[in-house]
């Protein structure tokens, strides 16, 4: 496709040439990573950055690092990266399984979680994994570093609390201290790649503590709190679950588009909701399961 | 205009580019190297796959400025010296019909047996959920991949 | 049991290795140096307008700007059945989408950013979106002047309404039919618009070179319709036929959207404006959806009288087509199953009311299945709802009223000899008719659905095919035709025809791809005529080779000719068993005898075929009379589905359709139609869908909002089934399948939804929303 508008091209190797660039242009540059919605943007006459500044070969900004209090996902961990990690899978199975439901392969390959979070759209597959396990956002700017709770990160649509000038530098993961058990459920319209029509993290553990977080559902991801008040250190029953479901209507926002009715939208958040602890029940109980066709289909 | 260098098809290349130029339109423009189709020009088909060090990316997605000092393959790179036992596969089952998604798909399922040399059937149509097929229903394909995965040792 | 040595064969296909290498030439791969000029086209925002003015001054000034057409510079009219269709739009606009002006650029970029500057001012007319207000006595008219429009002596236009094209059928008495009935069952059916997604979207390249000569490259089914189209439409140029010449590179899938022309006569038009320039023009995928064809919308209303034991003795069929705000094409699609609305089935009193109808959405045309998906839609959901009304099962019911090689059809002809009450028995067998399944899964339910198909060719009874094939020294053959492979396996196909004639092994015959100029005309490839029609020219033109050779051999050997056969790529006799005289021997270079003479020359053979059969020919008010289809393919379709109960999801379990091929050719790629034409009518039903806003402007013109199926949609298991009861006027008996392979998909679903859930849908697409939707009030009512 022949694309109308030029930029500049910037591939800075080190974070503080980085950061001299972002202060220089504000926003007017754009940071590339995997691309996969950047170059869709430019090409489509959606964004037109004077400077595109591509961030792959900036040395501070790793791609995974696991450490024992926590996983922290570098500005160039690619989704791929993500799911080539058994150790991510083991101790992190609701972000794998969001991960995987992302597109497909050769978008996985390049696109990033981190690209994933400062795009914030409404329907961003790594929202509700990151809210369940109180992520925190890393920035870095020319004035110094700063951290930013998951939970403050997303203010509206596409906009989130990060400035002009700064750049994300990754994404710390907290390692749940206990025995739990996660899971992802995503909505689509059919088996293959599709953005969220509902997107549902759900996390449990021995306490019987239970997180929860819907996307696509609302203007920004968003942690279901009165049902995880409701549900906070009991064990599930289906009349517990029944009520839990009652409650869905009151945690989400959804809207009506291309892609799913209001009312479905709704119906399906209880669903989901249902077999979404239903999964992580029995994956307390040690049992495998995908959740692949969860939902059907 | 930048002047970028780059390995194609295990030959060095250099070609001149503007930063908005995709890798697919130089790739197929400005280098000669057709097999990378365009089909929806947004990443949704699959058709453009080529492999920038060994992973599959959509190159309409890519900016060709970014592979400077890369490795890039693409299905004339795969084809040499001579076809291969997924190729060959294909040819067998019948695995594409108007063959323009073709170059995407054998990219993608070559990728899939690189890294997994024995996939079962879900982790196979998983790989391939990216490439848009209208003709074959997708079956022949699965059965080409199959096919190759049984032959290879365990 | 097969008689045949390359016949019946799984051959592999001939064009693999260059499909499987990345070595296939499509339209856009082809190379035309740095003098090419590229074609951006500026396109109507409204859906129903006159143009007030244009201005291209800003356009024309950016640099790279080759120079900005509009629709005064071609005020040519063109069209393959109905000249409705305007190269560019002159006064008016009629869609969303529809071409405007042109600006020709050095660069892609720069004719990109000329069509941004081009200002068109719009003097907005009512729109109407939906058949059914068009057809309304207020509407606003879209074509004010159809009255005055060339058309086919096969349609009906209707001046000064939308209705471009009304195709009645009237057999037996409709009234006294439904009085006979027992049981006369009414229900509407409504169907969207769905387009063809090939991956390689419309790609075409004009060049009116210095000596008056204009050629077209274009990614095309129909390359020598094309050349008559444009021929005829640039004729006020000066341009003769032999002026024109397309050059139809690989295809990268067509499924009809490529039959015709659409697109491709712009670049061809530039060209002449552009001497000595060769100007390209390639769709994205927004244009891809919005300006070529798009199957067309359907309303039918159904209405089916039976007796007690089952038989049928009435339909009444109406439907209504949302053909678009052009129907060149599409008009004939409308035609083709007014002539077929009772489906395969005997029926003696009939009346069919099939009606075109102009909307102010894209032009409706050609997509595999020609009509007869969303005619069998409805007609196969009614034939279910009706056999349960009567307490019947209804795969007797189908068998009770399946048509037969020597009934009526609804025109009057004779239906051909078919293998139909084999396709059901054998699909009912395979899917386990009758034996109801249920989930271990209490939150999924399990259904069957079955649905009957037919089609025949829609194409004018003068279509026809032509061959030619020459030998090479090593007896290697080049076959010559103009088929389109776009995709089935037509030039594999056709190498095996003309390799059984010739007992030369399809390897060492090469098809290409066709060339106007070179090749000898072919109608078009469509219809899922092509085996049929081409197949039958190749034969002839491989007994007229064969024919030559035994001739020269006769000659030369003296010895008669019908004790002379071909066997092997050599020349034998049945009387001397040590003759054998290799064909390489002499195909090009003539035999030698004693003197040193030599006797024949190179081996050049010619095949036509032409229905001759055929006739258009009918009464206007029942269409009785003439033989306007040349024979059905026919078969069924049997399918078991899970439905969540929660959240409407389904997933085919096992699919099972059985086809009458006549004869398969190579049923490896009958397969191949099978599992691919399945998938494609799934997705129709499930999941696809166009969207428009009231304002006619397409919501979801890309992958990411029309989703078409990926490799994790498939169903678990297809069996495909093929019944071969011979066609006689086919190429060793065969008949096409291409289209067909989809026919059966949304009436199986439709039917399998109900007796997994109770619940009926009537409308497609069924996504999983409708269906939990409509689960969810259900219960909801029970609750109550």
């Amino acid at each position: 496709m022949a694309v109308v508008h030029n930029f500049e091209y910037y591939k800075p190797l080190k974070l503080a040439e980085t950061l001299k660039l972002l202060k220089k242009y504000g926003d007017k540059a754009k940071l590339l990573a995997g691309g996969t919605d950047l170059a869709v943007f430019i090409k489509e006459g959606v964004l037109f950055p004077e400077a595109v500044i591509d961030i792959k070969h900036v040395k501070e900004l790793q791609k995974l690092e696991l450490k024992k209090d926590g996983l922290f996902v570098g500005a160039q961990a690619s989704f791929s990266d993500i799911l080539e990690s058994a150790n991510i899978k083991k101790d992190y199975l609701l972000l794998w399984e969001s991960a995987r439901s992302v597109a497909s392969v050769g978008i996985r390959n390049r696109a990033t979680l981190v690209g994933n979070i400062c795009s914030a759209v409404p329907s961003l597959d790594s929202g509700p994994a990151l809210l369940c396990y109180d992520a925190v956002v890393h920035l870095a700017s020319t004035k110094g570093e700063r951290e930013v709770p998951i939970s403050e990160w997303f203010l509206a649509p596409r906009r989130t609390a990060m400035k002009p000038d700064e750049i994300v530098t990754g994404v710390f993961i907290p390692k749940p201290k206990i025995k739990n058990a996660g899971c992802y459920l995503k909505l689509g319209r059919y088996g293959g790649e599709d953005l969220a029509q509902a997107g549902l993290g759900v996390f449990v553990n021995d306490k019987l503590e239970y997180k929860l977080a819907y996307c696509a559902v609302g203007p920004v991801p968003k942690r279901a709190a009165k049902i995880e008040k409701l549900l906070k250190g009991k064990a599930l029953s289906t009349v517990l679950i029944a009520k839990a479901m009652s409650l869905v209507p009151e945690e989400i926002a959804p809207i009506a588009d291309i892609r799913s009715g209001k009312e479905y939208r709704i119906h399906m958040c209880k669903i989901m909701l249902e077999r979404g602890l239903e999964v992580c029940t029995e994956r307390m109980k040690g049992k495998i399961i995908d959740t692949l066709r969860i939902l059907g289909g | 205009m930048a002047k970028i260098k780059f390995i194609l098809n295990n030959e060095m290349r250099t070609v001149d580019v503007e930063p908005n130029e995709t890798l697919l339109d130089v790739l197929r423009d400005k280098m000669g190297v057709k097999s990378p189709k365009c089909g929806c020009d947004r990443g949704d088909c699959g058709a453009c796959a080529v492999m920038i060090d060994g992973k599959s990316v959509r190159s309409c997605l890519v900016f060709a400025i970014e592979v400077n000092g890369q490795e890039v393959t693409t299905l004339e790179g795969i084809s040499q010296p001579k076809l291969t036992k997924l190729q060959e596969a294909f040819i067998q089952f019948n695995s594409f019909q108007c063959g323009y998604c073709a170059p995407g798909v054998i990219i993608s399922a070559t990728e899939l047996l690189n890294n997994n040399p024995h996939p079962d059937l879900e982790e196979i149509k998983e790989a391939l959920s990216g490439n848009l097929c209208r003709c074959t229903g997708y079956q022949p394909i699965f059965e080409a991949i199959m096919d190759v995965s049984r032959k290879r040792k365990k | 049991m097969n008689k045949y040595k390359f016949v019946g064969k799984p051959i592999v296909r001939i064009d693999g290795r260059e499909k499987v290498s990345g070595a296939a030439i499509y339209g856009d791969d082809i190379d035309f140096g740095p003098n090419l000029l590229y074609a951006e086209i500026v396109e109507s925002t409204e859906a129903h307008a006159i143009i007030k003015s244009i201005d291209t001054s800003e356009a024309e000034k950016v640099e790279g700007v080759f120079k900005v057409f509009t629709g005064k510079d071609f005020p040519y009219k063109f069209g393959l059945y109905m000249k409705d269709r305007y190269i560019f739009a002159q006064d008016k606009v009629r869609f969303v989408g529809e071409q405007v002006a042109a600006v020709i650029g050095r660069t892609p970029q720069a004719a990109k950013k000329g069509a941004q500057l081009v200002k068109v001012e719009y003097k907005p007319l009512p729109v109407v979106t939906n058949q059914m207000d068009a057809l309304k006595k207020d509407s606003v008219l879209l074509h004010p002047d159809l009255g005055e429009y060339p058309h086919v002596p096969w349609f009906f236009p209707k001046p000064k309404t939308n209705v471009a094209h009304w195709r009645k059928t009237r057999k037996g008495d409709l009234e006294k039919g439904f009085k006979e009935a027992d049981l006369v069952f009414e229900d509407e059916y409504f169907v969207p618009r769905y387009a063809h997604c090939a991956i390689e979207t419309h790609v075409a390249i004009g060049k009116y070179d210095l000596g008056g000569r204009l050629t077209v490259w274009s990614s095309s089914q129909s390359p020598h319709t094309q050349r008559h189209l444009f021929a005829e439409a640039l004729a006020p140029m000066g341009l003769t036929h032999k002026d024109v010449r397309v050059i139809a590179p690989h295809v990268g899938g067509g499924f009809g959207g490529k039959a015709g022309v659409t697109m491709e006569i712009i670049p061809a038009a530039l060209a002449t404006k552009l001497k000595g320039y060769a100007v390209k023009l390639r769709w994205t995928r927004q244009q891809e959806f919005v300006n070529t064809y798009q199957r067309l919308g359907v309303v039918a209303k159904l209405k089916v009288g039976v007796k007690k034991d089952g038989t049928i003795t009435a339909l009444d069929h109406k439907i209504y087509w949302d053909a678009g705000a052009y129907v060149e094409y599409g008009a004939n699609v409308v035609n083709a199953v007014g002539l077929s609305a009772i489906g395969p089935y005997r029926i003696p009193n009939v009346s069919i009311d099939s009606v075109c109808v102009y909307t102010n959405l894209p032009p409706g045309g050609a997509y595999r299945g020609f009509g007869y998906s969303e005619m069998l839609f409805g007609l196969e959901s009614h034939m279910t709802q009706i056999a349960h009304k009567l307490g019947m099962d209804e795969v007797k019911f189908r068998l009770k009223n399946a048509i037969k090689e020597g009934d009526k059809t609804a025109y009057g002809a004779d239906m051909n000899p078919n293998g139909l009450l084999e396709c059901i028995e054998k699909v009912a067998k395979e899917i386990d008719w009758g034996k109801k399944i249920v989930s271990k899964d209490p939150k999924k339910a399990i259904g069957k659905g079955f649905s009957l198909f037919w089609k025949a060719p829609a194409m004018p009874p003068n279509a026809s095919s032509s061959a030619f094939l020459k030998f090479n020294e090593d007896a290697s053959i080049n076959l010559i035709i103009s088929g389109m492979d776009i995709g089935q396996g037509y030039q594999t196909v056709m190498a095996q025809i003309a390799a059984e004639v010739l007992s030369v092994p399809p390897s060492k015959i090469r098809v290409e791809t066709p060339d106007t100029d070179r090749n000898p005309y072919e109608w078009q490839t469509v219809a899922s005529h092509i085996t049929w029609s081409s197949g039958n020219a190749v034969k002839k033109a491989a007994i007229d080779a064969k024919e030559q050779i035994l001739a020269l051999v006769e000659r030369v050997f003296v010895i008669p000719k019908d004790q002379l056969y071909l066997e092997d790529e050599a020349v034998k006799c049945t009387t001397r068993k040590n003759f054998n005289l290799p064909l390489r021997d002499f195909v090009v270079n003539g035999i030698m005898t004693e003197d040193g003479t030599f006797k024949g020359g190179p081996i050049n053979a010619r095949g036509m075929f032409l229905p001759e059969f055929s006739s258009a020919n009918s009464d206007p008010e029942t269409s009785q009379g003439g033989h306007p289809n040349v024979h059905y393919t026919v078969g069924a379709g049997a399918l078991i589905l899970e439905v969540d109960k929660d959240t409407g999801k389904m997933h085919v379990i096992k699919a099972v359709e059985a086809i009458d091929a006549g004869q398969a050719i190579n049923p490896d790629l009958i397969k191949g139609q099978i599992t691919g034409g399945l998938l494609q009518g799934l997705a129709t039903v499930l999941y696809e869908d166009m969207r428009y806003d009231e304002k006619g402007k397409l919501l979801n013109p890309n992958f990411t909002d029309y989703k078409i199926p990926t490799a994790m949609d498939v169903p678990d298991e297809i069996v495909p089934i093929i019944v071969e009861v011979p066609q006689p006027d086919g190429p060793f008996g065969a008949r096409g399948i291409g289209e067909h392979t989809m026919l059966p998909a949304a009436p199986m679903i439709a039917n399998a939804v109900e007796d997994a859930i109770g619940i009926r849908i009537k409308s497609m697409p069924f996504t999983a929303e409708k269906v939990a939707m409509a689960m969810l009030n259900l219960k909801n009512k029970k609750g109550k």
